[in-house]
């Protein structure tokens, strides 16, 4: 079932328009796919594109940050995104690929979701923080 | 009776409208303010397509595309697996990884209008809506400078297209890419919408001097108000633009572009001349001619509305995390060394 699950996400993924800007080609390796699950541990709310940082834990228990790459901030700040949209400490899952660059631990956020699968930063707020009796708070 | 006809021609030439001219002291129109550009025109034509557009296919178009926007938001599975190695397929700018997703983008929702029809395209003349194919030495020039893309340029190509030597150094990426001009013509002249984000232009007057200010990447355009052109030994990015009144319309008549800037393929001798003016108290009517000899065999015009709006725009500092610069060329240092060592094998 979740073999299924999966493939339906990925052929849902495939048919709905992605969008780059600059030469994502060049900069991200068609051979090196990533999938990461962890938390937002900084957020660079900067042009020309968003850098959401996130830390995983890898199989081992040891802990590593990766640094993907997202759209220019100005547009969601006039849709009601604010720096409190996504606080630290945020459980996010991120599917994309490496940089060409392997000592580099960046990827394109090809999809940010919550854990749920609902994509991020839609809407003004986002709701697993709200719910969150003791969110983490911006540093 | 010839008088009577006159009157009539005249009257009928007077656009029908009811708002009152802003102004400024010196009695010329008040232009200030900040605009949307984002649209759903494209600026040229799809093939087979009518100029104008009736209300219902204007609709239809209008209601699919925020259908598509609303079915890319949706929520997809959280326990997905990683994209498939060897890339997603994904085409163009995505360059086979995909991108990011559309909640980043504001791309626009509405046809625009002007003159009461709803356009289809942004170029009106040629009157098939599309630019004149480039000239033979317009061609010849572009084959030799394909490895320097232009301000305009897509800025990404799947990399087996990118032709040799693209990613030698920063100087051979495109200007957007660069953070030196805005993506696609954005700054202009012609300013022209992104169809991706950062749609926001303002414009602040003086008597002398007249800014247009465009939000991507932050490039600011001074229009020297009925000044003459600087000598041609001074090229500028956007070009050197000088500015006069013609009863209500702003005309802005722009030269002295540099070699790099190559608006759609053209030389530093692009010659572009802008008309601003009122449609209504909220929207601006924005209509251009360029010219280049060496690039098309005729002059073409395009025109679209600039609904303003009370949305803030904000800085750009885009130099500021450009690491995406930097990774696109370590990228190629690291092919090219994984090449070497096949080559050393």
């Amino acid at each position: 079932m979740k073999v299924l699950v999966s493939i339906t996400a990925l052929c849902l993924a495939l048919a709905l328009p992605l969008a780059a800007h600059h030469a994502f080609g060049g900069e991200f390796d068609p051979d090196r796919p990533i999938l990461l699950k962890g938390k937002v541990v900084k957020v660079e709310w900067v042009n020309p594109h968003t850098w959401i940082h996130v830390e995983v834990t890898k199989p081992d228990g040891a802990k590593e940050v990766w640094m993907i790459e997202g759209g220019s901030p100005n547009s969601l700040l006039r849709h009601g995104v604010t720096r409190d949209s996504l606080p630290l400490g945020t459980e996010i899952v991120v599917d994309g690929y490496q940089a060409r660059d392997h000592s580099l631990r960046r990827a394109n956020g090809r999809n940010l979701t919550y854990p749920d699968g609902r994509k991020l930063l839609l809407g003004s707020s986002a709701p697993e923080a709200q719910n969150d009796p003791d969110p983490p708070k911006q540093k | 009776m010839r008088t009577r006809l006159a009157v009539v021609a005249g009257l009928m030439a007077i656009p029908f409208s009811t708002f009152a001219q802003p102004r400024l002291p010196d009695g010329h129109p008040d232009l200030q303010g900040t605009y949307d550009l984002a649209t759903l025109t494209p600026l040229e034509r799809p093939a087979g397509t009518k100029a104008v557009l009736t209300p219902e296919e204007a609709a239809k178009l209008e209601k699919d595309a925020a259908g598509q926007r609303a079915k890319s938001n949706e929520a997809i599975s959280g326990d997905r697996s990683a994209p498939p190695k060897g890339g997603d397929g994904s085409t163009g700018p995505a360059g086979g990884v995909g991108g990011y997703n559309n909640f980043w983008l504001d791309p626009g929702s509405r046809y625009t209008v002007v003159d009461g029809q709803i356009r289809a395209s942004i170029i009106v003349d040629p009157p098939d809506g599309r630019a004149p194919p480039l000239n033979a030495a317009a061609r010849k020039r572009m084959l030799a400078l394909l490895a320097r893309p232009t301000s305009d340029a897509q800025e990404s190509r799947d990399v087996g297209l990118e032709p040799a030597g693209s990613y030698d150094n920063p100087e051979q990426r495109p200007l957007g890419e660069r953070c030196l001009l805005g993506f696609g013509s954005t700054s202009g002249p012609p300013a022209l919408p992104d169809y991706f984000y950062n749609n926001l232009h303002q414009i602040v007057q003086t008597r002398d001097s007249v800014m247009i200010l465009t939000e991507m990447v932050h490039d600011a355009r001074i229009v020297r108000m009925n000044a003459e052109h600087l000598p041609k030994t001074i090229r500028r990015w956007m070009g050197d633009s000088v500015g006069h009144w013609e009863g209500d319309t702003l005309v802005v008549d722009t030269t002295n572009f540099n070699d790099q800037t190559r608006f759609r393929g053209s030389t530093e001798n692009l010659h572009v001349v802008e008309r601003f003016s009122r449609i209504d108290a909220k929207t601006l009517l924005y209509r251009f001619t360029v010219e280049d000899p060496a690039t098309w065999d005729r002059p073409w015009s395009g025109e679209y509305a600039w609904p303003a709006t009370n949305e803030p725009i904000y800085e750009y500092a885009c130099h500021e995390a450009n690491y995406a610069l930097e990774d696109i060329l370590r990228g190629a240092r690291t092919r090219e060394a994984e090449a070497a060592e096949k080559t050393r094998k």
